[in-house]
């Protein structure tokens, strides 16, 4: 990971999180990753590690990913070397630690791995063309899910009873294992939810709308307060995935 | 500091830690508690035993119940009204005071209405007030008098929350019945939630007297600690179910915190209430169930009152007797309303403590002391029938007076589920008699009272809950068999009207036999109607107490037969759930652009479209009117730049893009150029525009449509379930979040952006108006649209949102030599209307049709379909009722009309004004409006009536108003 590139500037990348200044408020120290600026700490790795055990948000928007929907596409991906079951609402790591989420029977989003290296989601969105065939062959469409959704991982013994403050599925281990997928209502907006434990701390990745990332930060924040809850940044997930 | 005479020793009061003293204030008085105590009982350890007045005759008022089942305890707490004193605990610097009193709670004026009470009879208000001056008079009167506790406008904000819950089994009570149903539950495999109303489990088992043990049972601590040893029940102490809705959801609160709860199958055992009886000025302080006194002994270690009487109808009273002969309390006597009560363990034991028994007797009347604020004897006679006793009488001196005359079930929770009761004429109580799926009952809810069987009913309920819920266990627990111990508990008619009234059968509502007798006479002979007109049971105690007495008065008033009356419905809550349980966090989602910070670090003032934030204009309030006029100038004659990123986006890709662009808009597609835009505009199935926005061809099989920015949404499902039924070969994508964008207008702005794009060629030559490039601006991949909105040369620049605030930094640095400026929504509202454009849903309604709004350029002639067009060509062959037109006044200098204003002519109104502001381009109002067909040509004068009735002289004139031959966009 590249070092602290500090303060609010851009410093001459574009990309910025949807909550980029939430976490500057927050005393983030910032790292340089897929042409953007990402949390990598708050000043304590230690400390940022026990609290990612307990009660943690990260902010992992700036990391890739990508989507495709429509008729073809899952095949599609298949053949690009995705490897994807039949179930929906189910994500399926990859050899590298992405992960590819099969959200219906024909639309599937992929994020990337903690490892944030971006080649396997680069290389999906390079090999998506129109094509020169006639008829076209049917391959679905990308989907722009890296600025359509932000993207926040949950960790922690506190992460399930934190979410039921806020969303109402049952997402205990025993009834929302490893992989699952609800498309559900969090605090009152529309979210994506994948269980995706950190090795043996228990955690989710939250994607919703990009443009409501602010309101649900704060809504997470509020709902981790009683726990001791507070952001943490990537480092610490990766020293849980033990990376 | 008054400390607690009437405090017992150490071998009583459960809850209560007697390490720990806590400080507080009754009616700016100091007291002291212990903690663990709740208000009501502190303060019974120091004597005082009025805690209120009642509604509407003042009276004053004590502990009932000692439960909070009852409302006499209703006390303000600080900022807090109408809080239950016999369950809040004390804490530090508590500052309570009384409800509903003038001058104080000892010495109160109001309660001389009590000597107007004969001029209150049940309903009077429907027969009163109804001359006019009198309700004048009386309705400040009446308001200052009403209602109970005072709300705190400056009370601070608590922090409420909620919490979803999950169990296979929910069960909801922690007494015998409930525990024995979690131990079988959790056996069978079942997760368990048990909720529990008090800090403690073992509901009765805490406090009613045992003969095991020397009297005093740990039952309930076993029981409570079996529950403990099983990782799959989860208990909730403190914790109230004041709801059970469709499907097993149920709502319970705990503390601060609203808990939505989902139960495969429930087990409800809430236990029961114990009924006071009926007689006169059985309302008064010192007059308490005998369940009362017994918590008042062992949960809060309080003697109930130094002398007493026990009015009596079952053995319970006799436990009670000893109870209080055990911590120091005279029993003078026991009147028995049972004639020849059965030689039980207990009575005899009273007996042989030298306590007179009276049978057949009943308490006729409570004698007050003075002021009411405590009884100082009972007088008791003889019965004669149901509801008559004797004249001669026999008066005890008392200063307590303890009731066990029945019990009736607390079976809320049933009701709200849709079990049905029935009265059970051997028991003298109603029972559930029917139970919906998925909903079992067990214990004194259910009719079951004997501590054998009801251990066994628990057992068995949790057993076949834990069935329902999909857990087998290995053996079938026995049913339960013999006496279920419900008769001989309840007395049938435990009421002694007294021709002197003040016998009351409501507390809460001050209603006395007599008033339900009148009622009754009046001809509101049905339960369902007597409530409504009496009002018995809508008080806070909900008819805990009120409910059966009504009905046994109904009975007997009417000859109906008990059997076939019910009790009304009781509705959720069962207890008061706080505004703040419901309200719980505030969620109110907002949406904000990639550009957000950049508006507010400018200075601007937002505005809320829809969820999201958009800037209205830059710079202090008090400067609207210039700054947007500036903003206006400074797009005609300059550069500006404007965040457009909420306006709609959909990607429609597929081979039949074209054709699924073409059905659902009027314009035609099918041969556009790739690297063109067009308008769109969509109307209903009737003809009605909905929305509007530009198809921007990328690609043969790519249409990027953009909508406004509060239709997308309905835009992108109408889509969706267009091509549910056309099946076309076509994918939609709703990309409005992921794309920022911004509009860069004026003559100046492609300079602006020929610095930060090179590789697209901006000359008018290549990229003419209507055009769409894709590229890059500032290093960022960007879809460029050349669109007309404001009226000015312009780029519409779409960049992914994560780089949107990238852009804006990038075109203001760029822009800076030029001093480009910044504009907002309200200055785009002006430049448009300069041009004419229309605004969805402000220029058009929920009828508006192309042709009336001018737009049957939009309509292509040859498509063989597309959505609106059949209703569209019928309205064409009609004659039109309004047109949409420009207007200007005469009066340059005149009143700007509003949004709405009414176009008339003579005493008719032909239409409204749509849009209108002073033009800063133009130096003059315009506007558009609704007139008569008749007055649309251009030239007429139109009449505009504006606020005040003024009217002012319109005419109409042609569109766009600046810059009518386009030259400008066209740059």
């Amino acid at each position: 990971m590249a070092a602290d590139a500090g303060g609010t500037g851009l410093e001459g990348q574009t990309r910025l999180s949807f909550v980029h200044r939430k976490l500057v408020d927050r005393g983030a120290r910032f790292g340089l990753v897929n042409g953007g600026l990402i949390a990598v700490d708050f000043g304590d790795e230690a400390a940022d590690e026990e609290i990612a055990r307990q009660m943690g948000l990260a902010d992992l928007s700036p990391l890739a990913r990508t989507g495709f929907k429509g008729a073809g596409s899952v095949e599609w991906l298949a053949s690009q070397g995705v490897a994807i079951g039949a179930e929906s609402n189910r994500g399926y790591r990859q050899a590298g630690g992405e992960v590819a989420l099969r959200l219906t029977p024909s639309e599937v989003l992929l994020v990337d791995s903690l490892l944030a290296e971006g080649r396997f989601i680069a290389r999906l969105d390079g090999a998506w063309s129109w094509g020169e065939e006639k008829p076209r062959r049917p391959i679905g469409y990308p989907v722009p899910r890296a600025d359509s959704h932000f993207w926040f991982a949950l960790s922690g013994l506190h992460a399930v009873e934190m979410f039921s403050k806020i969303c109402g599925v049952d997402l205990r281990a025993h009834r929302f294992a490893e992989g699952a997928i609800a498309q559900t209502s969090v605090a009152r907006m529309s979210g994506i939810i994948l269980r995706h434990d950190f090795a043996e701390t228990p955690g989710f990745y939250l994607l919703a709308d990009s443009a409501s990332g602010d309101y649900l930060w704060e809504c997470l924040l509020d709902a981790m307060m009683e726990f001791g809850g507070r952001p943490v940044g990537l480092t610490a997930l990766q020293m849980l995935e033990g990376y | 500091m008054i400390a607690g005479i009437n405090r017992l020793g150490t071998a009583y009061g459960r809850l209560i830690d007697r390490e720990t003293s806590i400080a507080f204030t009754f009616e700016e008085r100091e007291y002291s508690a212990f903690a663990g105590d709740c208000i009501a009982a502190a303060l019974a350890a120091a004597d005082q035993w009025v805690l209120s007045r009642s509604f509407k005759f003042r009276r004053p008022r004590g502990i009932l119940t000692m439960a909070g089942q009852d409302s006499n305890t209703l006390v303000q707490v600080g900022s807090e009204p109408n809080v239950l004193a016999d369950r809040r605990p004390v804490t530090p610097a508590l500052a309570v005071s009384a409800q509903n009193y003038d001058i104080s709670l000892a010495v109160d004026a109001g309660s001389a209405i009590g000597l107007f009470s004969r001029f209150l009879p049940v309903g009077f208000y429907y027969k009163a007030f109804y001359k006019y001056g009198s309700w004048k008079f009386w309705e400040p009167v009446i308001r200052n008098r009403a209602g109970l506790g005072r709300i705190g406008r400056d009370a601070p904000h608590g922090y409420f929350d909620k919490q979803y819950l999950f169990a296979d089994v929910a069960i909801v009570g922690g007494g015998p019945a409930g525990l024995s149903a979690a131990i079988a539950a959790a056996d069978s495999g079942a997760e368990v939630v048990l909720i529990e109303e008090w800090p403690i489990l073992g509901g009765s088992l805490t406090y009613s007297r045992f003969e095991r043990d020397g009297g005093r049972s740990v039952m309930g601590e076993e029981l409570a600690a079996e529950v403990a040893q099983r990782a799959n029940i989860r208990v909730m102490t403190d914790a109230t179910c004041s709801g059970l809705f469709a499907d097993n959801w149920l709502s319970v609160i705990k503390g601060r915190r609203l808990y939505k709860l989902r139960a495969k199958a429930v087990v409800v055992a809430s236990g029961s209430h114990e009924q006071p009886a009926v007689f006169r000025n059985n309302d008064l302080p010192g007059i308490m169930n005998g369940t009362a006194a017994q918590r008042l002994i062992r949960l809060y270690g309080v003697r109930p009152g130094r002398k007493a009487v026990v009015l009596a109808a079952n053995d319970d009273a006799y436990g009670v007797a000893l109870d209080l002969l055990e911590v120091g309390t005279a029993v003078e006597a026991v009147a028995d309303l049972r004639e020849n009560p059965e030689e039980t363990a207990r009575l005899r034991a009273v007996r042989g403590r030298g306590v007179r028994i009276l049978a057949g007797h009943a308490v006729v009347e409570a004698i007050p002391g003075a002021g009411k604020l405590a009884i100082i004897g009972a007088t008791v006679a003889r019965i004669l029938a149901e509801g008559e006793t004797e004249k001669a009488a026999a008066t005890f001196e008392c200063d307590l007076l303890c009731m066990s005359t029945g019990y009736g079930p607390a079976g809320a929770l049933l009701h709200h589920a849709g079990a049905s009761f029935g009265y059970d004429q051997a028991a003298n109580m109603f029972q559930p008699t029917a139970l919906p799926p998925h909903v079992f009952a067990a214990g004194s809810v259910n009719g079951t009272y004997r501590l054998d069987a009801v251990m066994i009913e628990g057992h068995r309920a949790g057993w076949a809950a834990a069935l329902d819920a999909g857990f087998a266990s290995e053996s079938e627990p026995p049913p339960v068999t013999g006496d279920r111990g419900a008769r001989g508990l309840t007395h049938g008619f435990p009421i002694f009207p007294h021709a002197r009234g003040s016998d009351f059968v409501d507390f809460d509502e001050d209603l006395q036999v007599k008033d339900l007798v009148a009622g009754v006479a009046e001809g509101y002979d049905d339960i369902e109607l007597l409530k409504r007109y009496s009002t018995v049971g809508m008080g806070p105690s909900q008819g805990r107490h009120s409910a059966v007495a009504a009905v046994r008065l109904l009975a007997r008033e009417t000859g109906f037969d008990l059997a076939g009356l019910s009790v009304t419905t009781q509705r959720p809550p069962t207890v008061p759930e706080k505004f703040g349980h419901l309200a719980g966090r505030i969620f109110e989602p907002e949406r904000h652009t990639a550009m957000h910070h950049r508006h507010l670090e400018l200075g601007a003032q937002m505005m809320l479209a829809g969820l999201w934030h958009r800037p209205a204009f830059y710079g202090a309030k008090a400067d609207r009117e210039l700054a947007i006029r500036e903003e206006v100038l400074a797009v005609r004659n300059n550069v500006g730049l404007i965040d457009v990123s909420t306006l709609g986006g959909l990607d429609i890709r597929g081979p039949d893009a074209a054709e699924f662009v073409n059905r659902l808009y009027t314009s035609a597609y099918a041969k556009q150029p790739v690297g063109r835009s067009r308008y769109v505009l969509m109307c209903d199935q009737t003809g009605a525009i909905i929305d509007d926005g530009v198809a921007c061809r990328l690609h043969e099989e790519h249409f990027y449509v953009t909508a406004t920015t509060s239709g997308v949404d309905g835009v992108y499902r109408m889509m969706l379930q267009s091509n549910a039924q056309w099946r076309l070969d076509v994918d939609v994508a709703n990309v409005t979040a992921a794309y920022a964008g911004v509009n860069l207008a004026g003559p100046g702005s492609r300079d602006v952006l020929a610095k930060l794009c090179h590789d697209v060629d901006l000359s008018a030559a290549a990229f003419p108006y209507m055009g769409t490039r894709l590229g890059t601006v500032a290093g960022i991949p960007a879809r460029l649209l050349r669109v007309g909105f404001v009226g000015e040369l312009g780029y519409e620049i779409h960049v992914p949102a994560s780089q949107g605030e990238a852009l804006w930094d990038a075109l203001m640095e760029a822009g800076a030599e030029a001093g480009i400026r910044p504009f907002g929504v309200e200055a785009q509202r002006v430049l448009r209307l300069e041009k004419g454009h229309i605004i969805i849903g402000q220029d058009t309604d929920g009828l508006t049709h192309p042709h009336e709004a001018g737009m049957a350029r939009a309509i292509a002639q040859n498509k063989p379909y597309f959505m609106g067009g059949r209703s569209i060509a019928i309205q064409a062959a009609r004659p039109l009722t309004r047109q949409l037109v420009g207007f200007a006044l005469a009066d340059p200098e005149g009143p700007v009309p509003q949004e709405c204003h009414l176009t008339i002519r003579g005493s008719d109104i032909v239409g409204r004004v749509t849009s209108a502001v002073r033009s800063p381009s133009l130096g003059k109002t315009i506007g558009l409006a609704y007139v008569a067909p008749d007055q649309a040509k251009l030239g007429s004068r139109f009449d505009i009536r504006i606020a005040g009735g003024a009217i002012v002289q319109a005419e109409v004139v042609p569109l766009p108003f600046y810059d009518p031959d386009n030259k400008r966009q066209e740059m």
